[in-house]
């Protein structure tokens, strides 16, 4: 009789049935067997020092392989840490699955170490959410909780699997481990619908496309090529859909980022929105007024959000597109898309010229463009900040799918996630440079990950866009409480590539404009884990300050 | 001479507003915006001030700015703001005929300001 311990029995369904390679973890007592079972059954385990990482990365991991990620934590603070991580993949409706550690079910209402009620708490914050109270049920419980990650509308999921259950043995000839889903629930919008919205697309004279994380998420970078190019629409693409088609391609008009879209989509006559929100990022829909909205996405309750849709097309973008592929004109809108261009560009003046222009003290949009110089569109990057994350959305250009991503900017505004997604990045894609234009006030929450990043040999660079400050909440500070009045908002210079240093990574201070590139490129020739500290212009302010501003200063 | 007349009365308007009209006075009360419209080689200028509540003005184009629009020459700068269209805007920015200096999101905090009393 083979018996098999309830944690490895967890492993076993991960790795033989879901294909698991990676868990994102820290450990913890309640837990134990679980971790041993992923030695066992060789699930590479990266461990983190603070929880929220282990969630952020999984949830990384899920934006970057397009598979689940899967994170472990320990009960009670484990579970706590992890919160805001779990939240923020809810936001952002992420297949994110959590296994969590709990008190034992023998010692409910005893006072236990760690006992408190997990599930009520992560409740509102998941797609799904259970205890598993026996062990041969625990690949049952797994399989439910992948299927509700990632079928449909994506989104976490929590499992709780208590040490009574983990530490238990049975015989593994009782278990019954549920074969994989092979079948992919296909929601199709009707052919009335289809046929409006290619009827909108063959007549439109100023369109644009749209595309969000359901773009990225559907992995249709394919039909999306061919779809774009037949109809010739101007493409920009945000968030996890950043890179399904390259930021360069002739189309694409995400050079002009949130400056961009905020002169050109005031006059577009068409919007074909795939898998994107219109959220208070993109002004609840009221910034194109005048134009007629196709929107497609893979929840119907989405389509009439904050904006009517002319037309509603209900499904997965990629399917959606392929079924609008055959219905569409081949169309040329070059004259369209240059002036689309042109105006982004007079528009942005000032931020162009100061691209190209030396500074002292530096400017962070300069400070970006070096990065550029250096590295190119064959990388991936990540910026994580208030200002930092605007001048990282413009000034990065990348070809590959989620190559430019700014976490922080995301619906939770989640500060911190930058080296989470770097490391995440870098572990999904070893031979590519990985790079996180980092704010320094944010450096603080996750910074010790840089631990993490020399433990197992993640070397990715962090370059710190450093204001001495919470430059956003600052700038607004000085004009609503007064330069005089700012408060919680200064932090001083502070030599993060120092503790980078007494990590083991490779760490260097930046203060003029000339050893950006030098600096940048010692730090790849390290092959460590870099930190490069760049003193930036504090008195600069971004655009995404002045929205930001200007939302509360209307209320 | 028509935008000189344009840029004053546009002015005029913003200050008469910032006492009279309440959505206007709510819009301004917190702002601190220097914006200005000038044509390219100078000769017309006119900066508005607000800061928060409170509005001025001043003429001439060397002065500090959150944004700038500069426009190419003063007949289209007039036509184009007259029209009141973010389309002949686009149009204008688009043909090479106006661009922005500084942070174009004050530009556009600066038309919803004016679209409360225009």
């Amino acid at each position: 009789m083979s018996k098999i311990y309830g944690g490895h029995l967890a492993a076993k369904y991960l790795k033989e049935v879901e294909h698991v390679d990676m868990v994102f973890t820290l450990s913890g007592g309640h837990i134990e067997n679980i971790l041993d079972g992923l030695t066992e059954y060789k699930i590479k385990t990266i461990d983190v020092r603070h929880e929220q990482v282990a969630a952020m990365m999984a949830h990384a991991w899920s934006v970057y392989t397009n598979k689940p990620g899967v994170c472990l934590v320990t009960a009670g603070p484990g579970f706590t840490n992890a919160l805001t991580g779990i939240v923020n993949a809810h936001l952002e409706n992420v297949p994110l699955v959590v296994l969590c550690g709990r008190h034992p079910l023998r010692d409910d209402l005893k006072g236990a170490l760690q006992e408190m009620n997990q599930i009520d708490m992560v409740k509102p914050v998941t797609k799904w959410c259970a205890t598993c109270y026996e062990t041969k049920r625990i690949p049952e419980y797994l399989s439910i909780a992948f299927r509700q990650a990632t079928m449909g509308r994506p989104g976490p999921v929590f499992l709780e699997l208590p040490p009574d259950i983990l530490f238990e043995e049975v015989d593994e000839k009782t278990v019954v481990i549920p074969k994989r889903r092979t079948h992919k629930t296909v929601t199709q919008p009707g052919k009335n619908e289809l046929e409006e919205a290619a009827r909108l697309i063959n007549q439109a004279k100023k369109p644009i496309f749209l595309g969000g994380s359901g773009v990225g998420m559907s992995g249709c970078g394919d039909i999306l090529e061919k779809f774009i190019e037949k109809t010739g629409v101007p493409i920009s693409l945000v968030n996890y859909g950043r890179g399904v088609l390259s930021d360069n391609h002739p189309l694409s008009v995400n050079g002009g980022g949130f400056t961009g879209l905020n002169a050109g989509l005031p006059v577009v006559d068409v919007i074909i929105a795939a898998g994107v929100r219109f959220n208070w990022l993109l002004q609840c829909g009221q910034l194109f007024p005048d134009a007629k909205v196709i929107r497609i996405d893979i929840d119907p309750h989405e389509i009439d959000r904050n904006r009517h849709a002319d037309v509603g097309l209900a499904g997965d973008v990629g399917q959606v597109l392929g079924q609008l592929l055959p219905l569409v004109e081949k169309r040329d809108h070059s004259p369209w898309l240059k002036s689309f261009k042109n105006a982004y560009s007079a528009f942005m003046t000032s931020e162009l010229e100061k691209r190209k222009t030396p500074s002292d003290p530096i400017h962070p949009i300069r400070l970006v463009e070096q990065i550029m110089t250096v590295f190119g569109d064959d990388a991936f990057y990540v910026a994580d900040g208030g200002d930092t994350s605007y001048y990282g959305l413009s000034g990065f250009a990348s070809k590959h799918q989620g190559g430019v991503q700014t976490p922080a900017g995301g619906l939770l505004g989640c500060l911190g996630t930058g080296i989470p997604f770097a490391l995440a990045a870098k572990l999904a894609h070893p031979d590519k440079p990985v790079i996180v234009l980092q704010g320094d006030g944010s450096f603080g929450f996750n910074g010790m990950e840089f631990d993490t990043a020399i433990r197992h040999n993640i070397p990715i660079i962090c370059i710190i866009n450093n204001d001495c400050a919470w430059g956003m909440i600052k700038h607004s500070q000085e004009v609503s409480l007064g330069a005089n009045r700012l408060t919680c908002s200064e932090l001083g210079m502070r030599h993060y590539e120092k503790v980078v240093e007494g990590l083991g990574g490779y760490g260097e201070l930046v203060t003029i404009d000339a050893e950006i590139i030098p600096a940048i490129k010692r730090a790849v020739a390290s092959g460590k884990p870099a930190c490069i500290n760049v003193m930036t212009d504090p008195t600069v302010t971004s655009p995404a300050t002045v929205f930001f501003y200007q939302s509360f200063s209307e209320l | 001479m028509r935008l000189s007349i344009l840029l004053f009365a546009l002015y005029q308007l913003v200050w008469i507003s910032s006492k009279t009209n309440r959505a206007f006075k709510k819009f301004i009360s917190k702002a601190k915006v220097r914006f200005l419209i000038k044509t390219e080689d100078g000769k017309y200028a006119r900066l508005f001030v607000f800061d928060q509540g409170r509005v001025s003005t001043a003429t001439g184009p060397d002065h500090a700015f959150d944004a700038a629009l500069v426009w190419k020459d003063p007949k289209i700068a007039f036509s184009v703001m007259l029209k009141k269209n973010q389309v002949a805007v686009f149009n204008a920015a688009a043909e090479g005929k106006l661009k922005i200096e500084g942070m174009s999101v004050f530009a556009l905090w600066f038309d919803k300001a004016t679209s409360h009393i225009l």
